[in-house]
C-alpha cells in the first residue's frame, strides 16, 4: 500500500515538475513552435497528474491517508484529491483547445508567449491551491492564480471592453483576498498554526464560529460568485480569450467552493443558520442568475450569468449539507455535500464545453452576439451535436449529467423534510420549487441559445466555418463525460461518497446516496437511447415506404421568407425578460413612426445587472469621491509628509505607552 | 416480481393503446354539449392512421434535430406513461425519487419540441416556441405544489406510493387532497394544450401554442407528434384521476372500474370546461397559471396549520 501512495506522489511531483518544464518551452522564437512544444509539454504534465490523481486512494478502494507530506505543506486528503481531479480533468480538454485558439493568434502573428506563460503558471497554482496544508502557501497560490488569470485575460489589451472587464476581476480578487487574510489571520490567532490539518475549531464557543463562517462566504463567495458578490463574472468572463474563460468558469470559481468546505471542515459541525443562509442566498443567486442569462445577447456573458446560477446551485447542496451537519444527521450531509460536490464537476465538465463551443463559433464569425448568428448546424454538425448535449446537461434534463447532481440535490430536500418533521417539509417544499423553477427558465434559456446560433438560417451570412481537429477532440471529451457520468453515475457517485463519509461528517456514515437506484437510470436512459435508435430504424423505413422531401417553411401563404424574418433571441425571452423588469434593470425602446406612410421603426433592449449597475458602482463611486477629498494631504512639499510621519509615530508611541 | 412486470407492462400498453380513445371522448362531449353530432369517439386513430401514410416533408433550413425530436417526444413519453399507477397496479418504474425523474423526463420532451419548432426558422414556429417556454416556467411549480407537496407531507418519493398515501379518512387532508386535485386538473389544461390555455382546434398560426410548434410537420413526423400529445393528455388525465383511488382497499376489480369511471368522467368535465369557457388572451396565461400555484400554496399553508 505504501507503495502505492509512493509512486502516486512521485507522479505528482513529476507532473508538476514536467508543467513547470513547459514554461521554458515558451521561449522558442517561433511564435508557433514556442505555443505547441508548451502545450505539449503542459498535457503531458496535466496526464501524468491525472494519472497520479486516478490511482490515488479515493479512486481505489483504498483508506484515504491523512497524513502530510512535504513537511506538511502538502496533505492529499479526499477534498484535496476530489478538487484536484476537477482541476486536471477540466484543463486537459482546455489545453487541447489552446492549439486551435491560439493558432489564431499565431496566424495574425500576435504576441501570445506571455499567455501561454500566464496560462502554465494558472494551472499550475490552481492545483498548488487544492493540495496545499499551509495557510501562507495556500495566500501565495491564491494570489498568484488570481494575477496570472488577470495577465492571460489582457491578451487583447489595446481592446477597452477588454480593459475594463479585467478590471473588475482584478478588484473583485484584490478585495477578496484581504478578506482571506483576515480570516487566515484569525484562524492562526485562535490556533497557534499556520497548518490545515491543526484547525479545529469544531466546538469553540462564542464569536469563532461564526465570524471564520461569514469571513468564508464572503471571501470565498466572491470567487465563486454568489448573488450580491457576482457582479465581477458577467463582465470579466466576456472579455477573457476562451481558453480562459473556460477555464476560469470550469474550475477558478470552483475553488471558491473549494475554499467554503475547507473553512467547512476547520469548523464543522456548523450553526444551523449558517445552512439557512447559505441556501437562501444561493437559492436568489441561481434564479437571478439564469433570469439575468436570458436576457443576454452575448454568448460568453450569457454562460458567465449560467455560472452564477450554477453556483447556486451547488450552494444549495452545501447548505443542506449544513443543515445536516448542525443537527448531526449523517444521510442529510451525504445528500447535500453530495449533490454539492458532484454539481461542481458536472459544472465544470459542461460549461467549459459551451464555452470552449462558443469560442470556436467566435473565432469564424467575430463576433459573440447571437442575434447574428444561425444555422450553423449545416456548417458544423458535430459542434452543434456536442453543444446541444452541452446545454441539455447545463439545464439539468436527463439523461445526462446535470440532471444526476440535481436529482441527489432534491433527495437531500426529501431527505430534510422527512427526518426533521416539523416545518422542514414547507421550507424544503419551497426550495425544491425553487430548483425547478430554475431548471424550467434553464431550459428556457438553453433552448434559446442553442436555437438561435445553430438552429433555423443564418441571419448574417457566413462565409466560411472551420474547425479545427482539436477543437472536435476537446468538445467531444467533455461531450463524453457529460454522457458518462448520466448513463453511470455509479463510479462517481460513490467517489463523493467517499470523500464525504472520510473528511466531512463525525462518526458514522450514511449510504443515502449509494443506496439510491442507480440502476434505474442506467436502464431508463439506455432504454431511451435504444427506443431512439429503433424507432429512428423504422421511420427511416416508413420514411422510405411514403416519401420524404424538403419544401420551404410555412410562411401563410407569402413565399419570400428571409433568415431576417426569423425570431430573434430578443423576442423569445421578451415575455420572461419583462416580468421582472425591476431587478433586471431591462429596458425597451421603441420608435415607431405614425405617419401615414411609415417610416423605418427602430427597436432597442438593454439589460444592465441589478448590483452592478445600482449597488457596486454607485458604493465604488462614492468610495472614489471621498477618498479624492482626501488628495489636499497630498501636497508637493515634502515637510508635511514629515509631519504626517511624525505624527503617526507619536499615535503608535502612544498607544504602546498606554497598552503597556 | 413477475407478476409486477405484467401488470406494468399491461399498464403501459393500456395508457398507449386508451390515449387516442380518451382524446375521441372528450371531443365528442364536447361536440354534443354544443349541439353538434361531432365525429366518431374513434376519430383520432382514423387520423393518425391517415397521417401515418401521408409523404414526410421537412422545411428547407431544419436540421437533425427535427428529424430526431419526434423520438424523443414519443420515447420520453412512453417512459413517464410507464411511471403511472393504473388502478392498484404497481407501474412498471417505481423507485424512490422517480417523482423528479417524471417531471424532468416530460422536460426533455419539451426541449427537444422546442428545439425542433425553432429548427423551422419561421417566425410561427418561434412563437409557439417562446409561449410554450414561458407557460411551462410557470407551470413547473404547480406540479410541485400539488404532487410535490403530498410528496414532502408524506415522506415518500415515489409517484406510486406518494398516491397511495392518500387515505381520505381525515377531513382536512380530504379537502387538502380535493384542492390538490383542482391544481392539477389546471396543470393538465395547459400542459395539455387545452382550453383556456390553447385551442386544440384553431386555425389561426397566431393564437396557437402547440398546434404552431408543429405548424411544418407531416407525415411519420406529425404522427409521432399527435400521437404524443394524446399519450401526454392522457397521462395528466391519470395523474388526476388517481386522486380518488381508495387506495386502502386494494382490490384490483375496483381499482380498474375506477379508473374507467374517472376517465370517463374526467372526459366530461373537460368537454364541459371546453364548452363553457372561451379561449383566454395570450397575456392572461401567466395570470391563469400563477393562480393554480396560489391555490396549491394557500392549500398547504392551510393544511399545515390545521393539521
Amino acid at each position: 500500500m505504501s507503495i502505492l501512495i509512493d509512486l502516486c506522489n512521485n507522479l505528482l511531483v513529476a507532473s508538476f515538475v514536467i508543467q513547470l518544464l513547459a514554461i521554458i518551452f515558451v521561449f522558442n522564437k517561433n511564435n508557433r513552435t514556442a505555443m505547441y512544444s508548451a502545450n505539449i509539454v503542459l498535457l503531458v504534465g496535466l496526464t501524468l497528474g491525472l494519472a497520479s490523481t486516478l490511482s490515488s486512494a479515493l479512486f481505489s478502494s483504498a483508506e484515504i491517508s491523512t497524513e502530510s507530506i512535504f513537511l506538511g505543506y502538502i496533505r492529499l486528503d479526499a477534498l484535496s484529491l476530489y478538487f484536484l481531479f476537477i482541476v486536471q480533468l477540466v484543463a486537459i480538454p482546455t489545453t487541447i483547445y489552446n492549439f486551435s485558439y491560439l493558432q489564431h493568434y499565431v496566424e495574425k502573428k500576435r504576441p501570445i508567449k506571455s499567455f501561454v506563460v500566464f496560462y502554465i503558471i494558472l494551472i499550475i497554482s490552481t492545483q498548488l491551491i487544492v493540495i496545499t496544508n499551509h495557510a501562507i502557501f495556500f495566500l501565495v497560490s491564491w494570489e498568484v492564480m488570481s494575477l496570472s488569470s488577470y495577465l492571460g485575460m489582457i491578451l487583447e489589451r489595446e481592446k477597452e471592453e477588454v480593459q475594463r472587464g479585467s478590471f473588475y476581476y482584478f478588484a473583485a480578487s484584490h478585495v477578496l483576498i484581504f478578506i482571506l487574510y483576515i480570516m487566515f489571520f484569525f484562524l492562526h490567532n485562535q490556533t497557534g498554526s499556520w497548518l490545515f490539518s491543526d484547525y479545529h475549531l469544531s466546538f469553540s464557543t462564542g464569536i469563532v464560529v461564526p465570524t471564520i463562517f461569514i469571513l468564508s462566504i464572503i471571501g470565498f463567495g466572491i470567487k465563486a460568485g454568489f448573488m450580491p458578490f457576482h457582479f465581477w463574472l458577467p463582465q470579466a468572463h466576456p472579455v477573457a480569450p476562451t481558453v480562459l474563460s473556460a477555464f476560469l468558469s470550469g474550475v477558478l470559481i470552483k475553488m471558491g467552493i473549494y475554499g467554503i468546505l475547507r473553512t467547512f471542515l476547520f469548523i464543522k459541525p456548523v450553526p444551523e443558520w449558517c445552512g439557512w443562509l447559505v441556501l437562501i442566498i444561493s437559492i436568489i443567486s441561481a434564479i437571478l442568475g439564469v433570469w439575468y442569462a436570458l436576457a443576454q445577447h452575448d454568448i460568453k456573458r450569457l454562460l458567465a450569468y449560467h455560472s452564477v446560477e450554477n453556483i447556486g446551485i451547488i450552494g444549495i447542496g452545501i447548505g443542506i449539507g449544513f443543515i445536516g451537519s448542525a443537527n448531526n444527521l449523517p444521510a442529510i450531509q451525504v445528500l447535500g455535500f453530495g449533490g454539492a460536490l458532484l454539481h461542481t464537476l458536472n459544472h465544470a465538465i459542461f460549461k467549459s464545453l459551451l464555452f470552449i463551443g462558443s469560442g470556436v463559433v467566435y473565432q469564424n464569425l467575430g463576433t459573440r452576439n447571437i442575434e447574428l448568428m444561425g444555422g450553423l448546424v449545416h456548417r458544423a454538425k458535430y459542434i452543434a451535436l456536442l453543444f446541444l448535449i452541452g446545454s441539455v446537461a447545463i439545464s439539468g434534463i436527463p439523461p445526462f449529467n446535470g440532471f444526476i447532481s440535481e436529482f441527489i440535490i432534491y433527495m437531500g430536500f426529501f431527505n430534510t423534510a422527512d427526518e426533521l418533521k416539523n416545518y422542514y417539509p414547507i421550507l424544503m417544499l419551497l426550495f425544491a420549487v425553487g430548483l425547478a423553477f430554475v431548471g424550467g427558465l434553464a431550459v428556457a434559456c438553453f433552448t434559446k441559445v442553442n436555437s438561435i446560433m445553430f438552429l433555423g438560417s443564418e441571419r448574417k451570412e457566413v462565409k466560411h466555418f472551420k474547425t479545427s481537429i482539436y477543437d472536435n477532440i476537446s468538445l467531444g471529451i467533455l461531450a463524453a463525460l457529460c454522457v458518462v457520468i448520466g448513463f453511470y453515475p455509479q463510479p462517481f457517485v460513490g467517489v463523493v461518497n467517499k470523500v464525504i463519509s472520510s473528511s466531512f461528517i463525525l462518526g458514522n456514515s450514511s449510504s443515502a446516496l449509494i443506496d439510491i437506484d442507480w440502476l434505474y437510470f442506467t436502464i431508463i436512459f439506455t432504454s431511451i437511447a435504444f427506443g431512439i435508435f429503433i424507432l429512428a430504424l423504422i421511420k427511416i423505413r416508413i420514411e422510405k415506404k411514403y416519401g420524404r422531401r424538403t419544401s420551404d417553411a410555412w410562411g401563410c401563404g407569402y413565399n419570400n421568407l428571409n433568415p431576417r424574418m426569423q425570431y430573434t433571441a430578443s423576442s423569445f425571452a421578451d415575455e420572461l425578460n419583462t416580468i421582472p423588469q425591476s431587478v433586471l434593470v431591462y429596458h425597451k425602446k421603441f420608435e415607431v413612426s405614425e405617419t401615414a406612410f411609415p417610416l423605418p421603426s427602430k427597436f432597442e433592449s438593454h439589460s444592465k445587472d441589478f448590483v452592478d449597475s445600482n449597488i457596486a458602482m454607485p458604493l465604488f463611486n462614492w468610495l472614489k469621491s471621498m477618498v479624492a477629498k482626501l488628495k489636499y494631504l497630498q501636497q508637493t512639499d515634502i515637510r508635511y509628509y514629515i509631519a504626517f510621519i511624525l505624527i503617526i509615530i507619536s499615535i503608535y508611541s502612544l498607544i504602546a505607552f498606554l497598552w503597556v | 416480481m413477475g407478476i409486477d412486470i405484467l401488470q406494468g407492462i399491461i399498464s403501459i400498453i393500456i395508457i398507449l393503446g386508451l390515449s387516442p380513445l380518451f382524446a375521441g371522448l372528450v371531443n365528442k362531449q364536447k361536440a354534443i354539449l354544443t349541439g353538434r353530432i361531432g365525429a366518431p369517439i374513434l376519430q383520432p386513430y382514423y387520423d393518425l392512421q391517415k397521417i401515418f401514410k401521408k409523404e414526410t416533408i421537412n422545411a428547407t433550413s431544419s436540421s437533425f434535430i427535427s428529424r430526431i425530436s419526434p423520438l424523443i417526444n414519443l420515447v420520453t413519453l412512453v417512459i413517464a406513461a410507464a411511471m403511472l399507477p393504473v388502478g392498484f397496479w404497481k407501474p412498471l418504474i417505481s423507485f424512490s425519487g422517480d417523482i423528479i425523474l417524471f417531471a424532468y423526463i416530460l422536460g426533455l420532451a419539451r426541449f427537444f419540441q422546442i428545439l425542433a419548432a425553432m429548427d423551422i426558422g419561421s417566425s410561427f414556429e418561434g412563437m409557439g416556441a417562446a409561449r410554450e417556454a414561458t407557460f411551462a416556467l410557470f407551470a413547473e411549480p404547480i406540479f410541485f405544489f400539488t404532487i410535490g407537496s403530498i410528496s414532502f407531507i408524506s415522506g415518500f418519493t415515489s409517484l406510486f406510493d406518494i398516491y397511495h398515501s392518500i387515505e381520505l379518512t381525515n377531513i382536512s387532508y380530504g379537502v387538502f387532497i380535493i384542492i390538490c386535485s383542482i391544481s392539477v386538473f389546471m396543470l393538465a389544461v395547459s400542459e395539455c394544450s387545452r382550453m383556456p390555455v390553447d385551442d386544440p382546434n384553431t386555425h389561426l398560426e397566431l393564437t396557437m401554442i402547440h398546434e404552431v410548434m408543429i405548424l411544418d410537420n407531416s407525415g411519420i413526423d406529425l404522427f409521432l407528434y399527435q400521437y404524443s400529445s394524446y399519450i401526454k393528455l392522457f397521462i395528466y388525465a391519470i395523474l388526476e384521476i388517481s386522486f380518488f383511488y381508495p387506495f386502502s382497499q386494494q382490490s384490483y376489480l375496483l381499482g380498474i372500474l375506477i379508473f374507467i369511471t374517472g376517465s370517463a368522467a374526467l372526459t366530461f368535465v373537460l368537454g364541459v370546461v371546453e364548452t363553457i369557457i372561451s379561449r383566454s388572451k395570450m397575456k392572461n396565461i401567466p395570470q391563469y397559471l400563477l393562480f393554480a400555484t396560489a391555490i396549491g400554496i394557500l392549500n398547504l399553508l392551510i393544511y399545515t396549520f390545521t393539521k
